[in-house]
Formats: C-alpha cells, sequence, structure tokens
C-alpha cells in the first residue's frame, strides 16, 4: 500500500491525462475567484487588463501545460 | 582553470553585489524595515528573489546530476512541483498572512493553535537554517579555493563577511534587490552554457537521438512521467502525491524564507502577482540546471558520478569570460541562499523566541537590534560549524531529507488549520509531533516499507496524511476553539468576496 501498487496498472499516458485534469481544474478554481478580489491592492481607476491575476495564472499553466505535452 | 577575465569578473561581481548591498541600508530604521522591508517592494522584484533563493549552487551541480542519471523526469520538482503550489499560496495563503501584518509562518501557527505549536515550528525551522549556513559556508569555500586558489579559511571569511555585512545592515531589502541582480547573472550564465551545449552535441534533435539509442537504461530518459513500478525516486505517484500535493505546498506555503518575501509586497496585489511571477520564473530553471546534464550524457557519457556532469561541461564547453560568468552564477546562487538563510533565522528567533518568552513590549529599536545582532552571531555559528561539513560530507542530504520529513506534517495543520474551523491546538500540537515521528520511523525502516531507490516523496505524503488524521480525531476529541478566537484566521469566503482587512 506505501508503495502506491494498486496504481501499477495506470499506464504512463493516463498518468499525463490526470496531470492535465489537475491543471484544469486549477484553472477552473481560478476562474471562480472573484474579479475584485484579483485586483485587491490596485486602486479601481489604474486597473487595467494586465493587472488580472487570472490571466497570469492561465498563462503560466498554458506553459505547464505545454511542457507536459512535449515531454 | 580560470583565465584573467574570469577572475576579473568573479571579483567585480562579489565586490558589487557587497556594494548594492550596503545601499539599502539607509532605508532601514525600524523592525518592520529589517523584517518585512517596510513592506514596499514590488512583485518582479519578490518573484526574482523566490526563484533564485530556491535554487542555490549545490542544486544546480544536484539537479545536473539527477538529469545525467534519470532524464527529464528530474524538471517535475520545478514544473508541476511549483506552479500548482504558487497559484495555492498566491490566491489563498498570502493574501491571509499579508492581511494579518505577520512577519513569520509560525506567528500565525501561534494564533490558529497555541504557543507549543508556534515553539516547535520555529525552532525546527531555525536549527535547520543554522545547520544549512556551516554548509553553504563550506560549499562556497570550496568554489573559491578550487577557482582562485584562495585558502579555505579565507574564502569562508570572505563569503561570511560580504553577505554577512549587507545582510545585517540591509536587512531583506538588501537580501531581495541582490537577489533580484543574482538571478539575472543566474540566467545569462545558465542560458549561455545551454545554448553552447546544445551547439556541441549538435542541436536538441540529434541530442534526443543520440541518447535515446545508447542502450535500455536511456529509453526513458525523456519521459516525464515515470511508471508507478519505476525504481527511480521519481514514480509518477510520487510527484502526484509526495510531490505536487504535500512537498511543493509545504514549501511554497511553509517556508519562511519563502512567504517572508511574499510579505514585503507593497499591497496584497502586489503580494499576489509575486508567486505568479515567480512561478513563470520557476519554469524556466530546468532548462538551466537540467539540460547541462542531459547535454553531457551525449559529450561526457561516462561519467562514474553524475554530479561531475555540470563541472565538466563548464570545463569544456565554455570560452573564458563566460567560465567566470558560470562561476559569479554558482557564487550568486550560495550567496542568496545564505543571505535568505541569515535573514529568514534573524526573523524567527527575534519574532517567535525573543519578544514572546525573552523580553515582551520592548521598543522597536530594540527588536531591530536583536535581528541584527541574531544575523551577526548567526553568521559566526556559521564560520565555525562550516569544517563539520569536511568531516561528514553527506550532512548537505541528511538536513534536506529531515526537513523533508517536517513538512508533511507541517502542511498537514497549516491547510486544516486554515480551512477547517473545528481544527483545535491539541490536535495541531499532536497532529506536528505524531506527523514527523512517524516520518523518521518510516525513513529509518525504510527498505522493509519501500522499494524505490530514495522514498523521501512517498514518506513526505504518509507523514502528511498521519498528521491529517492525527489532527482530525484529535480535534474531534477535545474543546473547540470559540468564533472569537478564530476571527481573521479561517478561510471565509467573505475574504475572497469583500473588501474587508483581517
Amino acid at each position: 500500500m506505501l508503495n502506491f501498487d494498486w496504481a501499477a496498472g495506470i499506464s504512463q499516458e493516463t498518468a499525463k491525462m490526470i496531470f492535465f485534469g489537475l491543471y484544469l481544474i486549477i484553472g477552473a478554481l481560478v476562474l471562480l475567484l472573484p474579479t475584485e478580489y484579483i485586483y485587491q491592492g490596485i486602486p479601481k481607476e489604474k486597473r487595467s487588463w494586465y493587472h488580472n491575476l487570472k490571466i497570469w495564472s492561465w498563462a503560466v499553466l498554458g506553459i505547464l501545460a505545454t511542457v507536459y505535452y512535449l515531454f | 582553470m580560470l583565465a584573467g577575465i574570469d577572475y576579473f569578473i568573479v571579483i567585480a561581481y562579489i565586490v558589487g553585489m557587497l556594494l548594492l548591498g550596503l545601499y539599502f541600508k539607509k532605508f532601514v530604521n525600524t523592525s518592520e524595515d529589517y523584517f518585512l522591508g517596510g513592506k514596499s517592494l514590488p512583485f518582479w522584484a519578490i518573484g526574482m528573489s523566490i526563484v533564485v533563493s530556491d535554487i542555490g549552487a549545490l542544486d544546480f551541480v544536484g539537479v545536473s546530476g539527477q538529469a545525467y542519471r534519470y532524464g527529464v523526469s528530474v524538471g517535475n520538482f520545478d514544473w508541476v512541483g511549483s506552479v500548482p503550489a504558487m497559484l495555492l499560496a498566491a490566491f489563498i495563503f498570502i493574501p491571509y498572512f499579508w492581511r494579518g501584518g505577520m512577519y513569520t509562518i509560525p506567528e500565525y501557527l501561534g494564533r490558529r493553535y497555541n504557543k507549543s505549536v508556534r515553539t516547535i515550528a520555529s525552532a525546527t525551522w531555525i536549527l535547520f537554517f543554522a545547520l544549512d549556513l556551516g554548509v553553504l559556508f563550506w560549499a562556497s569555500a570550496v568554489l573559491l579555493n578550487v577557482l582562485m586558489g584562495w585558502p579555505i579559511w579565507i574564502s569562508i571569511l570572505s563569503t561570511a563577511g560580504v553577505v554577512g555585512l549587507y545582510t545585517y545592515f540591509g536587512g531583506i531589502t538588501a537580501v531581495i534587490m541582490t537577489d533580484v541582480v543574482q538571478m539575472i547573472i543566474m540566467f545569462v550564465g545558465g542560458f549561455a552554457l545551454v545554448f553552447l551545449g546544445l551547439h556541441a552535441v549538435g542541436g536538441w534533435e540529434n541530442m534526443v537521438e543520440k541518447i535515446s539509442t545508447m542502450g535500455p537504461e536511456y529509453q526513458s530518459h525523456f519521459d516525464i512521467i515515470q511508471p508507478s513500478d519505476t525504481t527511480s525516486p521519481f514514480p509518477w505517484t510520487g510527484i502526484l502525491f509526495g510531490l505536487t500535493f504535500v512537498m511543493a505546498n509545504a514549501y511554497m506555503i511553509g517556508n519562511q524564507s519563502i512567504v517572508q518575501r511574499c510579505l514585503t509586497a507593497k499591497n496584497e496585489w502586489h503580494a499576489k502577482a509575486s508567486m505568479i511571477f515567480g512561478s513563470a520564473l520557476k519554469m524556466f530553471i530546468p532548462i538551466l540546471v537540467l539540460f547541462p546534464g542531459l547535454m553531457a550524457v551525449v559529450v561526457h557519457p561516462d561519467l562514474a558520478d553524475g554530479d561531475q556532469a555540470l563541472p565538466m561541461m563548464i570545463k569544456s564547453i565554455l570560452p573564458p569570460g563566460l567560465v567566470g560568468l558560470m562561476f559569479a552564477a554558482f557564487f550568486a546562487g550560495l550567496m542568496s541562499s545564505v543571505d535568505s538563510l541569515l535573514n529568514s533565522t534573524a526573523t524567527l528567533f527575534t519574532k517567535d523566541i525573543y519578544e514572546p518568552f525573552i523580553k515582551k513590549g520592548a521598543s522597536d529599536k530594540h527588536y531591530l537590534k536583536v535581528g541584527q545582532i541574531t544575523t551577526l552571531i548567526l553568521l559566526i555559528f556559521g564560520v565555525a560549524t562550516s569544517p563539520i561539513s569536511s568531516d561528514f560530507p553527506g550532512i548537505y542530504v541528511a538536513i534536506q531529507t529531515f526537513m523533508s520529513y517536517f513538512q508533511g506534517p507541517l502542511f498537514a495543520i497549516l491547510l486544516l488549520g486554515i480551512f477547517w474551523k473545528r481544527t483545535t491546538q491539541w490536535g495541531g500540537l499532536s497532529a506536528l509531533i505524531i506527523g514527523i515521528a512517524f516520518a523518521v520511523f518510516l525513513n529509518v525502516f525504510k527498505e522493509h516499507f519501500f522499494h524505490i531507490e530514495d522514498p523521501f516523496l512517498y514518506i513526505s505524503w504518509w507523514s502528511f496524511l498521519v498528521g491529517f488524521v492525527i489532527n482530525i480525531v484529535v480535534s474531534l476529541c477535545t474543546k473547540k476553539h470559540s468564533e472569537k478566537e478564530l476571527q481573521g484566521l479561517v478561510f471565509n469566503a467573505k475574504i475572497v468576496t469583500e473588501n474587508t482587512s483581517i
């Protein structure tokens, strides 16, 4: 049990899909965050699209998924 | 080994760091300036600092060595081992700590659980950070001894002198701003090696083809996902459960030297952005540290020790000038690790030990002085204990391994502490103690329980799980905290829907 023997039958391709699934879940959770919370700290009149941390997060997750797709 | 221009680059780098660090002395007037940079720093500087503190010179050599032996799967540590955890930290934990005006992670644990949990967590970090200091001083001395021919003790004293001076006077602002320059040097030196290395092996595709035809042991060298029954230390089950779910989170959320940087941010947006920016930079780290190891498989296929991969690549690939830059990058990695340890340990001692137990209610200037004196004492301790590394060469690995056993239970109490109101002080305390004891037990008898080479990922997961369950069971059996006691310490949907401060 300590060695995760139950996972021995799972192929590497399926395991990779589990990782992709994880990135998608994280991305979806980030999208659920209220916009006000994302901009907290930036005065309303100074807010711009590049302050949107949801875009930052999706960009980072996108690069991460690409790396796992390539390898 | 170094040419004239290389000597010049290394010495110019050392002197430059000293002057830059000392420049920030003028910004230190209060203890908040010293420990939290006056809460004035921008996200880009903090993000760069997180990355450079995380990757030291010893990791440069070690990760390249592992890439030489096991292939790209070691890259998981900087890819999936960073991004999810840094996003969780950015959006959930860091805003809590930042709004709460906290200085240390144990301070949160103390408020959420009790003084004992705070003291155990803080004392453990202080012990490991202090021991690490001596190891790092020795490593930098060996580096300077080999490169510049300086005697070991002169090398140790010069490293301690340079890093100690700017950390003592400039506090965390000096630490972070020197880290920015150190990261740029690391990236320039590292990418130069990768670029020239790729040229030497005939390009990426040629390298992949050559390695893939070198024998059955290289068949999975380019598979980032390793099967769960692999004998290498990185099966996908360990990467997912041990690394992604536990160790990465414990490191990014529970490590004082990482979190303290985010607490220096000028506002909450910068605190969150620093983590996400850091996670973007972290994805380049495997290119710098992993690719040279892979290239060495082609250029130097018969190395007895994988850790020789990076030094051999530097020696055989880089021209004069770039060799100096690469060694400046090594030195940058060491210096950034040392200055982080010094400042974080001084913060932990002042805030979690000195202030609550030795002298409560003193003036701010007093605590600033205590922080500076602690930095000085740590410096002396680090120098005095550095020869231990010479007598016990495995001490660095031993310290890191033991640290990893502390992380599972620590993350269990942080996670339940912030997300479950019913968690009690006794639940947290038992989880921490029993979880650490269980990790030690698994490590001692690892040959009986595990069939992979070094099961630290599995041990982290199981010790986390034991800590998690113990925390729940003991909490349910003990008196719960009142709403008033938990105010601002437990996750509440209001934090993300209302503009409220804790």
